[in-house]
């Protein structure tokens, strides 16, 4: 089953295309990590899921469901722009919010002080909402998110304004949700963060997809073609090898670029010329893909 | 509905804390409360020595001033705290010179009022001419007072004069009037003083601003609360539970149970104090039922609109140039109100009854002036005032759904315009 499920979606602003027939299926119980760069469409293409704006064309279904209101209950959201009532306190907030999102308030009486502990804020419960610093002031925004036990959770930019300790604990607080089957997306620019966490990348950039994939599938795809070699002795014979379409030299080490061909061929071939110290198939990291694809895509476009 | 329900109980709950609502809204009763109470208190005890009142008269009928003088020490004696001093200005050599020479002193001081009686003031078209130089404040009862001797002292002259026996002329003029309301058979009959004809002439007018102070203060508190969760970015944190509409509907019910308490309280307080000074104030059950479907209607208009006003706004102080044409209109029958008293069946009233924001404000006046309105008027108001809450409440949810998510630059006219016409 898929969780989301988008459908030749376009959104204008005006001239601006900000979301340009983007079809995408997140299936469920996965991470999916939404990346792009700022003004890429992420945040349109979340409050679309949301119903927060309507699509200009194209289908939605959030959890099986093309009627979102229905549905909103099963969903927690974290938006780009995000607050709270600064004068109510933690727990009041929490409890507000929970109705709204239609929990009762007997599950409310023990999910509350269970989030507030989760996040570590368990000794401000009472205090105003103005009270909390900035960091304290996101993790009770994520409670909030969560308050619900959602099904989906959609998280946009959910670690800005974090420190790397809070940041730390909300990529527990998202694995342990994964493991207990939920599914979640969120968007973000800060690649390291998606590579660690994400099964599966979107990576859209001017309203137009340019990649959905495993991040599995992303990195073999994109890894098969740069091997680091470091040869004894004269290592001119490389550049002559059918398999090599370019040779990069760094001191001792060559990057080399392959066509589309197995490496062990490659180390065979060169196992057979020289003696070789050296063999790294590289893993480029996802901000490499990142930059990469996003220049070729705004190459194309201009 | 069930989510409505709880942004209702907590823009009440949130609203009903703060403090802009408790001092304004419910001291406000207290606080008229207190100077009623107050003026009475004051009005009621004796006052302390004032100063005395330097009266100087040139009489040129040469008649009259031992008659003045008479009536001055009456006063005198009655009122010991106020002394009023009577002095005279002969003729030296003509009277225009005095006469100038009275306005000269009257410049410098040395008596507060100079009065002048012309020669043939008694069987002649002569005057009294009063002067003052600057007069305060406080002393204008004191003149007024003055004034009423001097001319009662010529009315009594001429009496005299024409031989009108002033027993005779005050048996005439008394003819006893008793002013009685009658309530249904076998109550008892009730004497009506003058207050409570002027209290009822005040109670249309009383209901009419109810009604006014109920759509605006609590409108008010509309556009500072969206306003608020506008600038500190709860607006999506919502959206993420709620639909734009549910939000809206949510948070106008929330202030319309404001609205209904602050009536509550306001009727409540006007009643109490109407018993408390033994006033009867003549409001059929009828009336209560129509104020209380012309109020909602009409606070849900007037939220509505400034639902729609406050979402495209980011400060209060944005939503000050779009809410000017709004009070506007309130005013009109604000202004007009004694007219529509007068009138509650002429054509301002009739035509204002038709226009969709006041219908509730000059309909209340109308029924509780108490003439007969029209029934059919009544329905048709209601229905023209009704289908426009739902004209309005269509194009408010459309503005707000798009404008609570903008920041930054004030939308145009022209902008919000396409908004109405997308989907």
């Amino acid at each position: 089953m898929n969780a989301v499920l988008l459908d030749n979606v376009c959104k204008s602003f005006g001239r601006l295309h900000a979301v340009d027939n983007l079809s995408v299926k997140v299936p469920a119980g996965s991470v999916y990590g939404f990346l792009g760069p700022n003004g890429a469409g992420k945040t349109t293409t979340i409050r679309m899921m949301m119903n927060i704006i309507r699509p200009d064309s194209g289908r939605i279904e959030i959890l099986g469901d093309g009627k979102i209101e229905q549905v909103k209950a099963r969903i927690g959201y974290m938006p780009e722009e995000r607050g709270l009532y600064r004068k109510m306190t933690a727990r009041k907030v929490l409890a507000y919010f929970g109705a709204i999102k239609g929990v009762s308030d007997r599950e409310l009486i023990e999910r509350i002080p269970r989030w507030l502990q989760r996040v570590e804020l368990a000794d401000w419960a009472d205090k105003k909402v103005e009270e909390l610093s900035r960091g304290m002031h996101q993790k009770l925004q994520f409670a909030v998110t969560v308050i619900n036990e959602p099904e989906l959770v959609i998280l946009d930019e959910p670690f800005s304004g974090l420190d790397p300790l809070n940041q730390d604990l909300l990529k527990n607080i998202i694995l342990e949700m994964r493991n207990e089957g939920k599914t979640i997306i969120f968007s973000t620019h800060v690649m390291h963060e998606a590579e660690k966490l994400c099964d599966y990348i979107l990576l859209i950039n001017k309203g137009k997809l340019i990649l959905d994939d495993t991040l599995e599938n992303i990195r073999s795809r994109q890894s098969a073609h740069t091997v680091s070699v470091e040869l004894e002795g004269d290592a001119t014979f490389v550049d002559r090898l059918p398999m090599v379409t370019a040779v990069k030299s760094e001191g001792n080490r060559l990057d080399v670029t392959l066509a589309d061909v197995d490496t062990q061929e490659f180390l065979q071939a060169l196992m057979q010329q020289a003696r070789v110290k050296a063999f790294e198939v590289k893993v480029p990291s996802l901000h490499e893909i990142f930059v990469n694809l996003v220049g070729v895509s705004d190459a194309e476009n201009s | 509905m069930q989510r409505i329900l709880k942004v209702a109980k907590r823009e009440y709950i949130e609203t009903a804390k703060t403090k802009t609502f408790i001092i304004g809204i419910l001291m406000t009763p207290i606080i008229i409360g207190g100077i009623i109470f107050f003026t009475k208190a004051v009005s009621g005890g004796k006052a302390g020595p004032r100063p005395p009142i330097k009266v100087a008269v040139t009489d040129l009928s040469k008649t009259l001033v031992e008659d003045i003088k008479t009536s001055f020490d009456g006063y005198n004696k009655r009122n010991p705290n106020r002394q009023f001093l009577l002095q005279t200005l002969d003729v030296q050599q003509d009277a225009n010179s005095t006469e100038e020479q009275g306005k000269a002193k009257l410049r410098k001081g040395e008596f507060d009022v100079y009065v002048v009686l012309e020669e043939d003031i008694i069987e002649g078209p002569g005057k009294i001419r009063f002067y003052t130089y600057k007069p305060k404040p406080a002393n204008v009862d004191a003149l007024w007072t003055i004034e009423n001797f001097f001319r009662k002292a010529v009315e009594n002259r001429r009496y005299e004069i024409e031989k009108i026996d002033q027993k005779l002329l005050a048996r005439l003029r008394n003819v006893p009037l008793e002013r009685l309301e009658i309530g249904a058979a076998g109550e008892k009959e009730k004497v009506q003083s003058q207050g409570q004809r002027i209290a009822g002439m005040m109670v249309p007018f009383f209901f009419m601003y109810l009604i006014f102070m109920g759509m605006v203060a609590t409108g008010q508190h509309m556009l500072s609360s969206i306003i608020e969760e506008k600038n500190s970015r709860i607006i999506e944190v919502l959206l993420s539970a709620v639909s734009p509409f549910q939000l809206m509907a949510g948070k106008i019910l929330g202030l319309a149970g404001i609205g209904l308490t602050v009536m509550a309280l306001w009727c409540g307080a006007a009643f109490a104090a109407a018993r408390w000074q033994g006033l009867n104030v003549g409001v059929g059950p009828e009336l209560l039922v129509y104020f209380v479907i012309y109020y909602i209607l009409g606070y849900i208009l007037v939220s509505a609109i400034l639902t729609g006003i406050g979402s495209v706004c980011n400060t209060i102080k944005e939503t000050q140039s779009l809410m000017m044409p709004v009070m506007l209109i309130f005013i009109i029958p604000l202004m007009g109100w004694f007219k529509l008293v007068q009138s509650p069946n002429g054509i301002l009233a009739r035509v204002l009854s038709f226009v969709p924001p006041v219908t509730p404000m000059v309909m209340i006046l109308r029924l509780s002036a108490g003439s007969g309105v029209w029934f059919v008027e009544i329905a048709v108001s209601i229905l023209v005032l009704a289908a426009s809450v739902l004209i309005v409440i269509w194009a408010a949810a459309k503005i707000f759904r798009t404008g609570i998510l903008m920041y930054g630059k004030k939308p145009g006219i022209f902008e919000i315009l396409r908004w109405l016409r997308q989907s």
